[in-house]
């Protein structure tokens, strides 16, 4: 059963030099439990579209559907709840002036989730699921690593208990070792918690190894979609096999792939 | 072998509240002519304060304490004039930055800033005898209407755009050494992948050396003959570039080489973000010519 069903959404932006057609007439289902990647290179229309499905844009046509109801521009703290975002840049998305619990904290006040009095508890619970000591709570974001720092950004979405994350581009900004074990994290929190997610990157390397499934999208259009296999042994349009070439690669065996890919018609 | 940048044993400390912290261990490295040479480590390695140090930025800096040789084209730079070390700046060495489009100044047009750069090396250089030789360096850059982006402002064009631009200011006056830190990081990937190649032709045909620093493994072994791996202020692996790749001797670059996702999609490996293993000594590969 299709979690998020996306129907026909547009969006279209009124400007100056004319209107900019962000996305286009996009149609697609993310799946209970699976994750969705949504590709593209920078003004695609990814970011647009996951803003949308977190409610903070409205779609100029089309509907978006999660769990069977149509939601509207006044969602319900129910409906706000059960979507939530995990940002870039951990830096710029945890408040500075709020220790990494109130930052955690702050959703479970919002949504009323839990007593008052058991909130700290699930605080630290959040911390301690992402891999961070319980008393990281009292801390401030600068005194952490950008790691860390991402870590924080996904118990903060996590504490609210949704059924879908969408994740932009959660490990761009950091070193790759640190995103190895973001990556493991996040793959070993949906398996555990059944979580859905839209996982938002330009990262292929990535996508093929976290990802059930790949939309690639065009200047809001979407290219296509498919199996994650399938869209790495063959790809259908000309644009993903590009973007496919692309991906500097480190080994022989990726490089051969490659390869393969530039050859085939 | 005439090398054009030798650093040998460099160390780099800043002065804070705790006193001093060392945050370069007494690095060695080196660039022959004409070689391009990737420096390789995560964010706080001491990649970019090497390329800073080279430049003769730091040095100029109250709180570093920079100690050690460097050499450039045969020229102590640790021991010049602050006023000699400018002087080499965007003449003798050049550099290029991650994101082309803040680097560039947005209140002068494209040809004015080419003008500056030229006006390093020869400060009576006409008018038109800037443009001329400006639009000749778009023209190896692949960019189509020299003649329209020498008349825009960097924010009229597309990211991957100014990044030629930048390429080509970096190499107008000829430079001996290029330093690329993290180029095309700010661009997507196919861009990013175009620049590289058309950096990696042009500086072939120039004979320009480069050091091109990166987190990006792949992006290395695509563009550079040479790698150094640091790690924490250290060099703990030096060798040709597929040397490395196919056979990492230390047990840091192995783990940051497994850690790259592959679109082969073998999975995702448990890494240590830590180890003591990478404190352990540097791996030379063979044949240092």
């Amino acid at each position: 059963m299709s979690l998020l069903r996306i129907n026909g959404v547009s969006k279209t932006f009124q400007t100056a030099g004319g209107p900019v057609h962000a996305v286009r007439d996009v149609s697609l289902e993310v799946a209970q439990g699976e994750c969705l990647a949504v590709v593209g290179e920078s003004g695609s229309g990814k970011t647009t579209l996951a803003n949308m499905i977190l409610g903070i844009l409205a779609p100029s046509a089309g509907e978006i559907v999660f769990g069977g109801t149509p939601l509207t521009d006044r969602r319900s703290p129910a409906q706000r709840r059960a979507i939530q975002l995990v940002q870039q840049n951990p830096l710029s998305a945890l408040n500075p002036k709020r220790s990494v619990g109130g930052s955690v904290r702050l959703g479970l006040d919002v949504y009323g989730i839990g007593t008052r009095a058991e909130r700290w508890a699930r605080v630290e619970a959040a911390l301690e699921e992402v891999g961070l000591p319980a008393d990281m709570r009292r801390r401030g974001p600068a005194a952490l690593s950008g790691g860390q720092r991402q870590r924080v950004g996904i118990a903060r979405a996590l504490a609210c208990e949704p059924d879908l994350v969408v994740l932009d581009e959660p490990t761009s900004a950091l070193d790759v070792l640190v995103q190895a074990r973001v990556l493991r994290l996040l793959n070993d929190l949906r398996r555990k918690k059944g979580l859905t997610y839209v996982f938002i990157t330009h990262d292929l390397a990535v996508v093929r190894n976290v990802a059930d499934r790949v939309a690639v999208f065009k200047s809001g259009r979407l290219e296509e979609i498919g199996p994650t296999e399938r869209i790495f042994s063959a790809p259908e349009q000309p644009y993903t096999r590009a973007l496919i070439g692309a991906v500097p690669v480190v080994d022989d065996a990726e490089l051969k792939l490659r390869n393969t890919l530039a050859e085939a018609p | 072998m005439s090398d054009i940048l030798d650093i040998r044993d460099l160390t780099l400390a800043f002065k804070g509240h705790r006193g001093l912290t060392e945050v370069l261990h007494g690095i060695s490295l080196r660039i022959a002519a004409g070689e391009r040479v990737a420096l390789v480590g995560e964010s706080g390695s001491g990649k970019s304060v090497t390329a800073r140090i080279i430049l003769g930025l730091l040095q100029e800096t109250g709180s570093a304490r920079v100690a050690g040789q460097v050499a450039f084209d045969g020229r102590d730079i640790m021991a010049m004039h602050p006023r000699d070390r400018a002087a080499l700046r965007g003449t003798e060495m050049s550099m290029i930055f991650q994101d082309p489009t803040s680097s560039l100044n947005p209140t002068f047009t494209i040809g004015r800033q080419f003008a500056e750069v030229m006006h390093r090396r020869a400060p009576r250089l006409s008018r038109t005898a800037c443009n001329a030789r400006a639009t000749e360096m778009l023209e190896e850059v692949s960019i189509p209407d020299p003649a329209r982006v020498l008349d825009a402002y960097p924010f009229q064009l597309s990211g991957g755009m100014n990044q030629r631009v930048m390429i080509a200011m970096a190499l107008v006056n000829h430079p001996k050494l290029l330093l690329a830190d993290e180029p095309g990081t700010a661009l997507d990937v196919s861009v990013q992948a175009q620049t590289l190649r058309l950096m990696h032709d042009l500086v072939e045909d120039h004979g320009t050396a480069v050091l091109f620093i990166s987190h990006n493994l792949g992006v290395v072994r695509e563009f550079a003959d040479r790698v150094y791996v640091i790690y924490r202020g250290r060099i703990v692996e030096e060798g040709a570039t597929d040397a490395v790749f196919h056979a990492p001797g230390h047990a840091y670059t192995r783990a940051l080489m497994d850690a790259v996702p592959r679109i082969t999609g073998v999975g995702l490996p448990e890494v240590p973000e830590v180890s003591d293993a990478f404190l352990a000594p540097m791996v030379r590969h063979g044949s240092a010519s």
